[in-house]
């Protein structure tokens, strides 16, 4: 992607970007603090879990006044124009697409992402009624054994799929022909368009 | 390889407990595969 110099701006505003970072540390935090013991690091990780999985829902709700109050959906949208540019890319042709912010990728990332991080926390949730803590004590009586079974499995299969996730997005966003993007999510100012205009030489 | 985990409950009936964490390697060799995928489509069309 080459960056025009003509269409920087402000890409991120900084609540955003304060959003993003707040978002990864916590994500990194969860699925560290979930899966080194899985994989025989042992350490009491319940309550970083639990603690960072609080955080995580305040930013997320954040983030969600954000999209309502200030942005609106609109350049998150999947739309015709998101086939054409990945039937073009897989065809090896590039160009001739109208401007956007976000191109198809990171829409789909995007909703993947959500999807799934969503999942996550509304089970994990729930599940915060199976710990004992300082301000409440468990009580697995609201649900049967099986229906917490169900619970967990769900929280489970996106916490897989949040891993998968993460990994290709922080290959992606470290690539050097991502750097303007990379800086925008730092320091705000970037491309305003991933797609379009930028892309034609791609 | 068994996607869920179950026990036995105090009646001796199958219960779903969660996911079977042997699993856990495929969604890092999975983006393991798309990065060596994605990094060698990238170096044939730089090259071109
Ligand atoms: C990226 C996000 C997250 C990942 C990858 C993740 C992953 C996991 C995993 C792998 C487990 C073990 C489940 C099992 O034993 O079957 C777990 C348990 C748990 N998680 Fe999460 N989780 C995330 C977010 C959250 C959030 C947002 C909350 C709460 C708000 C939360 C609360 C809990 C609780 C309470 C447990 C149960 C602990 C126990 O049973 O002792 N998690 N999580
Ligand atoms: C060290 C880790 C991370 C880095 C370096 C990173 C980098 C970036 C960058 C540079 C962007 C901006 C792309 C643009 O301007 O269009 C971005 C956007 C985004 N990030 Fe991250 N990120 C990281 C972790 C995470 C985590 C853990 C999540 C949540 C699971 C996440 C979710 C998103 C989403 C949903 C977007 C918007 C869609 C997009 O623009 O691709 N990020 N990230």
């Amino acid at each position: 992607m080459r960056s025009d110099q003509t269409q920087t701006g402000v890409r991120h505003r900084w609540p955003d970007r304060a959003f993003h970072w707040v978002m990864a540390a916590t994500v990194i935090v969860l699925t560290g603090s979930a899966f080194l013991p899985i994989l025989g690091i042992r350490f009491d990780w319940v309550p970083i879990h639990w603690i960072s999985g609080i955080v995580l829902v305040v930013a997320i709700l954040f983030h969600l006044v954000r999209v309502f109050a200030v942005h609106g959906f609109r350049e998150m949208i999947p739309g015709p124009e998101d086939i054409r540019e990945a039937a073009g890319d897989l065809a090896g042709r590039a160009g001739g697409l109208k401007p956007a912010k976000y191109d198809a990728y990171q829409k789909s990332y995007h909703w993947a992402s959500a999807i799934a991080v969503l999942a996550v926390t509304i089970t994990g949730v729930i599940m915060l009624l199976k710990i004992d803590t300082p301000f409440w004590r468990r009580d697995p009586s609201i649900m049967s054994d099986q229906d917490w079974g169900v619970v967990y499995v769900i929280h489970g299969l996106s916490s897989l799929a949040i891993l998968f996730l993460v990994i290709l997005h922080v290959y992606f966003s470290i690539l050097p022909e991502h750097r303007a993007m990379l800086r925008a999510m730092i320091a705000g100012r970037g491309p305003l368009f991933a797609r379009g205009n930028t892309h034609e030489q791609d | 390889m068994e996607l869920l985990r179950y026990t036995k409950d105090v009646f001796g009936q199958k219960m779903l407990v969660g996911v079977n964490w042997e699993l856990l390697w495929i969604p890092g060799a999975a983006a393991g595969l798309v990065i060596v995928v994605h990094f060698l489509l990238r170096a044939r069309r730089r090259a071109r």
